[in-house]
């Protein structure tokens, strides 16, 4: 399944010499979980198309064009607001040079901790104002239900109030938990800190570290919290009390006497451990939880001398008997009334847009008559959109908005267009008359520079009917009244309502992001994590810092990673140790990655599938396979060439001249004036992409099958078949 | 040229010490090679393990903490740490002498002779010390010295013939010219570095004709018409045009920077190049442009060059001899198909195994070697040196590993 598709990409950058077509017209779809290269050579615009897609292009950058489809959303459409939810929290990006992305003069520890603390307080309040809404939403589709079926609309306010208030309850019991378990994670972080110290006989305070410990111990107060586990408390507050009782014998606490060293350290590393089974146990479910306490309060006092599954399992039990059949019920019949009332109003939509279709064309454009259409278009499709969000809608959403600017283009080229066409009359009726009088002429007429307006009313048409397609596949979905998965979508909703109950009020703490961190710094293999965390930049060598970049690219949990050359910088030990760990994130992650650099030989051991890029263009695209073995564009055989490997004894063959210039880009094939295969027609007209396999395009008139059979270099040959035998020769030793 | 012997350059137990919050950073510690002319020398190793302090410090970038370092078998640079050192422990020496004459463990007889020879060596270590100081400080001079003599004796002859007037003026011209350049002459000039960073060693508000003939105008040449003849000259040998003289660095691509870099070093007409990662800074077409070009005035010019990089396969594709550095320390030394044939030492294993290859398949099986000198070495009783374990092949290694080492190229 593709999980971000590029569509027919268009980027040129605005510069005082002209603009620069840096990448013209790519199209490619990452898969989930692979690894998608692309390769070229610098001013490629590979780097171009891997910040269009973050939203974080150059200022003077424009995207002509094309569809970059993350989730269903168009992500170069999308307004910056909602790119905040997409940057860092799904699509990461790791850059090529470690030191210019870390802050030189801020702690490792904050930097990476610094996006999860500020992510937490946007979340929080934004699930706040999620839930709201949505249960207002309910609330309204619900009254419309029970007005339809002629029901007792007080039943339904009673049901709404009941959850609103058993979640403020469930959330009070919550916030109180958490901040006992905060103080505990407080606790332990410190004891961690103080264990290290300790185990390296380093000289410190350890009775006032100690006492802070007892105080943050004697925080956990919240009943629920010290539930399970007040036998494991004592315990540990024996330990510390044995651990100052041998200190205070002897208050400078130098640790050259190994009894009392041994003792200190054992106990401490015994509360160590206790503090992370304490941590590591399975939460309580609040939220069902809150109802049980709701509706019998005499249930909280029983409740203290039960274990954690023992409640779960109760509450949980509770919930699905006496809340869900009605609050399902309920919902289902919102549900269906919502949808179905939306999808009402979606036909009223595709009625209008396909009339709305007929209006725009060339002919007769007619400037109030279309702005009018739009005006009212807008009200409509906001009918039509499910307030309850059974379906993903963003992409009709947008489509207001690009219609807008799409008429605003046409306007001012009708404008231009006119004014172009007098100057070139005026002009050519001048150079005739100069011509006629037998005068010498040494010059010639500009020619006339016309925007056609038929390219721009295509566009509306394709961006009407792919919403005119998307409406008419979800009528048709729903139309015969017989889907019935509304039990499963009201669980959903429900599920949702939890999830944004949870996360309105749970709060990221600093030692708890802490710990996160220093969880991630180890997965990402730094060694010695914790006494690392306080460190600078300037104190890692380069491999450090480029895994210090991957934790915190990570930190959000994306779900796509783009790698800028990420081990350019670097060198041959630590960047194959660098693409082992990516290699290694990805698939405990099932990430998907975008991995951009110039080196092929880099590429082989990563990529799954692999995009060659010259002139902003994608020259050959297919699986790494494909690509190494039965390379087919002339690009890909100079790269493959100009790279020396182990057993190359030849003269390397390199790419003649430098890339072409951008502000002008050649009429035919980019690649033609450096290409010693390039055909006559490579300079007048543009390759297609010929398909060789299912997965393996490449964009060369050499494919043609008019073209003459060209053979790729002998250095490449040669390679491919040293490699091939290679194989075979260890595939017979591994049988044996 | 391979098979000439004779050697040009010639390092003995260089160590490079800087001074790092009051302690010696090791950034080379007894390193000795030996390039014959006409070879390449590859010089390869992790960032930081000092291939480029080496390639500096043989230019006379640093001056060096002890070592010597012959060129032609000319001493242009020497380091008097050895001596101190040496100096210190003797003198440690003769106060345990006196202690024992004291205590009466030894003869009178005895202590003098021992006194003797002691006092002698010190003596002789001072020596060695003013020596060191001296070639390290005046080594150019003294070449300088060297070549206006010879510029002397050489018109003193042809003066006696002379008989004309004119003859004898156009004589004592030629000879002034000549007698300003060999005193303004070094002997380092005729060794000359490329740089890494061909945006950052080029100076931006400089032309290209004023790039490339810094050198001869330092030199002490004043003929503008000869150096503008060599620039073109220069340029067409790496591959640029005349017209390229005069426009600035900015308006050139990579791989032209690098170029002109290369132009600005051989217009010395040097015997040779040190190239400090030439092409790691170039994308990978570049590269082989820029390689392509080297081995072509390689080839013409005769060079002899050090060739310092950290890719490995760019390092075997042209060097005749490969040296491998880690912390410091020269593990290995060997011809580039022998070390890449039989590679002894587990570091240089590692390198070898951390080469990414263009070929998927090799590459999903490719198990890469961690090297950690704490477990792969028993330093503590047997002290490691450099050892040669067949003809041409070095390693560093102590009896024990060379006795191992002997016994798997026998195997083969």
């Amino acid at each position: 399944m593709a999980i971000l598709e590029v569509k027919k990409l268009k980027v040129s950058f605005r510069t005082n010499n002209g603009t620069v077509k840096a990448v013209r017209d790519i199209s490619f779809s990452l898969e989930k979980g692979k690894t998608l290269a692309i390769v070229g050579e610098s001013g490629s615009g590979k780097s171009v198309t891997s910040k269009a897609i973050l939203g974080i292009s150059a200022g003077n950058a424009i995207i002509e064009s094309g569809e970059i489809i993350y989730d269903g959303k168009d992500l170069i459409k999308c307004t910056e607001k909602d790119m905040y939810h997409i940057r860092g929290d799904k699509i990461a990006m790791i850059f090529q040079d470690p030191l210019s992305s870390l802050n030189p003069i801020v702690r490792i520890g904050k930097q990476i901790t610094e996006a999860m603390l500020l992510k937490n307080k946007a979340k929080q309040k934004e699930s706040k104002h999620d839930f709201t809404v949505m249960l207002s939403n309910l609330r309204k589709a619900m009254h419309e239900t029970s007005i339809k079926n002629n029901l007792d609309a007080s039943s339904i306010d009673k049901l709404l109030e009941e959850f609103q208030q058993f979640v403020i309850i469930a959330n009070k019991k919550m916030i109180s938990f958490e901040a006992s378990s905060e103080a505990m994670s407080d606790a332990s972080s410190l004891l961690k800190d103080i264990i290290i110290k300790v185990d390296h006989k380093y000289h410190l305070d350890l009775v006032g570290q100690i006492k802070v410990i007892k105080h943050k111990l004697s925080l956990c107060k919240d009943r629920y919290f010290v539930l399970d586990i007040s036998e494991d408390l004592n315990k540990i507050n024996d330990s510390l009390n044995k651990v100052l009782a041998t200190i205070s014998k002897n208050i400078d606490n130098d640790f050259a006497d190994e009894n009392k060293f041994e003792i200190i350290q054992s106990n401490l590393h015994f509360v160590d451990n206790a503090f992370d089974t304490i941590l590591s146990r399975t939460n309580l479910d609040f939220f069902s939880l809150g109802y049980l306490l709701h509706k019998d309060k005499s249930f909280e006092a029983k409740s203290y001398s039960m274990s954690y599954d023992e409640i779960n399992a109760i509450a949980l039990k509770y919930l699905d008997e006496n809340f869900m059949p009605t609050f399902n019920k309920y919902t289902s019949d919102a549900l269906y009334h919502s949808v179905y009332k939306t999808l009402e109003f979606k036909k009223e939509v595709v009625n209008f847009l396909k009339d709305f279709k007929k209006i725009i064309n060339v002919e007769s454009f007619d400037k109030k008559v279309i702005k009018e259409h739009i005006a009212n278009l807008k009200p409509l499709i906001n009918l039509s959109i499910d307030p309850l969000k059974t379906q993903k809608d963003s992409a009709v959403l947008i489509l207001c908005n690009s219609l807008l600017i799409d008429t605003k283009k046409i306007f001012k080229a009708v404008k231009l267009n006119k004014k172009d066409e007098r100057r070139y009359n005026r002009q050519i009726a001048r150079y005739n008359k100069k011509i006629e009088s037998g005068k010498k002429v040494d010059y010639k007429v500009a020619p006339q520079k016309t925007i056609d307006l038929a390219d721009i009313v295509n566009d509306m048409h394709a961006s009407i009917d792919s919403a005119i397609e998307k409406y008419e596949s979800t009528i048709k979905k729903f139309d015969d009244h017989k889907y019935q998965k509304w039990e499963k979508i009201s669980r959903l909703l429900f599920e949702y309502l939890k999830e944004k109950a949870h996360d309105s009020v749970y709060k990221l703490t600093k030692s708890a992001a802490k710990e996160k961190a220093i969880k991630l710094m180890e997965e990402v293999s730094i060694p010695e994590a914790r006494s690392r965390f306080y460190q600078y930049p300037f104190e890692f060598s380069g491999g450090m810092r480029q895994r210090i970049v991957i934790a915190i690219a990570l930190s959000a949990e994306p779900e796509i990673l783009i790698c800028d050359e990420p081990t350019t910088a670097l060198d041959v030990t630590i960047q194959s140790q660098i693409l082992e760990l990516i290699n290694e994130l990805k698939a405990r992650r099932n990430l998907s990655i975008i991995f951009i650099t110039h080196d092929l030989g880099v590429v082989a051991n990563m990529a799954d599938d692999i995009a060659v890029m010259y002139a902003g263009k994608i020259v050959e695209i297919g699986k790494a396979e494909e690509i190494f073995y039965s390379p087919a564009h002339p690009y890909t055989w100079a790269l493959l060439s100009s790279m020396p490997d182990l057993d190359t004894k030849e003269k390397l063959e390199t790419i003649p001249g430098t890339p072409p210039n951008m502000i002008y880009p050649p009429k035919g094939d980019a690649f033609a004036a450096r290409n010693k295969y390039a055909l006559k027609i490579d300079f007048e007209e543009q390759p297609p992409m010929f398909k060789i396999s299912d997965t393996h395009y490449a964009a060369t008139w050499l494919l043609d099958p008019r073209a003459p059979k060209v053979e790729m270099p002998k250095i490449i040959k040669d390679r491919i078949e040293r490699m091939k035998q290679k194989h075979s020769l260890g595939g017979n030793s591994d049988e044996k | 040229m391979k098979n000439n012997e004779e050697v040009l350059l010639s390092i003995e137990h260089l160590c490079q010490y800087f001074r790092l919050n009051h302690k010696d950073f090791k950034a080379v510690d007894d390193v000795s090679f030996n390039i014959k002319k006409g070879e390449v020398f590859g010089l390869v190793g992790e960032s930081g393990c000092g291939k480029t302090t080496t390639g500096r410090s043989i230019i006379k970038l640093y001056n060096i903490t002890s070592g010597n370092i012959y060129f032609k078998g000319i001493r242009i640079g020497a380091g008097i740490r050895s001596y101190k050192e040496e100096i210190a422990s003797l003198k440690a020496k003769l106060k345990k002498l006196k202690n024992q004459l004291k205590n009466n463990e030894i003869s009178g007889d005895e202590f003098y002779r021992e006194y003797e020879g002691i006092i002698k060596k010190i003596d002789l270590l001072k020596i060695e010390i003013l020596k060191a100081k001296h070639d390290q400080k005046n080594v150019d001079k003294d070449y300088s010295a060297y070549l206006v003599k010879e510029v002397n004796s050489k018109y003193e002859q042809l003066l006696k013939s002379a008989k004309t007037e004119e003859e004898i003026a156009s004589l004592k011209a030629q000879m002034k010219k000549e007698l300003s350049i060999a005193k303004k002459s070094k002997i380092v000039t005729s060794i000359q570095m490329i740089f890494q960073d061909p945006i950052g060693s080029l100076n931006p508000r400089m032309t290209v004709q004023e790039i490339i003939s810094e050198g001869l105008i330092v030199k002490g040449i004043k003929d503008k018409k000869y150096i503008q003849e060599k620039v073109y000259e220069v340029l067409e040998l790496v591959g640029l045009v005349k017209e390229h003289a005069t426009r600035y660095p900015h308006e050139f691509s990579g791989g032209q920077r690098q170029r002109i870099g290369i132009a600005r070093s051989i217009i010395m007409e040097p015997d040779m190049i040190i190239a400090d990662e030439p092409v790691s800074a170039l994308d990978v077409s570049i590269q082989a442009q820029v390689i392509n070009l080297l081995n072509e005035l390689r080839d013409k010019l005769g060079l002899t060059i050090l060739f310092i990089a950290h890719d490995l396969s760019v390092v075997k594709y042209f060097s005749d001899r490969i040296g491998v550095m880690y912390f410091g320390k020269l593990v290995e030394l060997a011809s580039s198909e022998e070390l890449f044939k039989n590679p002894l030492h587990p570091y240089t294993k590692s390198l070898l195994s951390a080469i990414p290859l263009p070929d998927p398949e090799y590459e999903k099986k490719r198990v890469r070697i961690t090297y950690n000198p704490i477990i792969e070495h028993d330093y503590s009783h047997d002290k490691p040196s450099m050892r040669e374990v067949s003809p041409g092949h070095f390693v560093y290694c102590n009896d024990s590993e060379e006795a191992k080492y002997k016994e798997i190229l026998a195997k083969q």
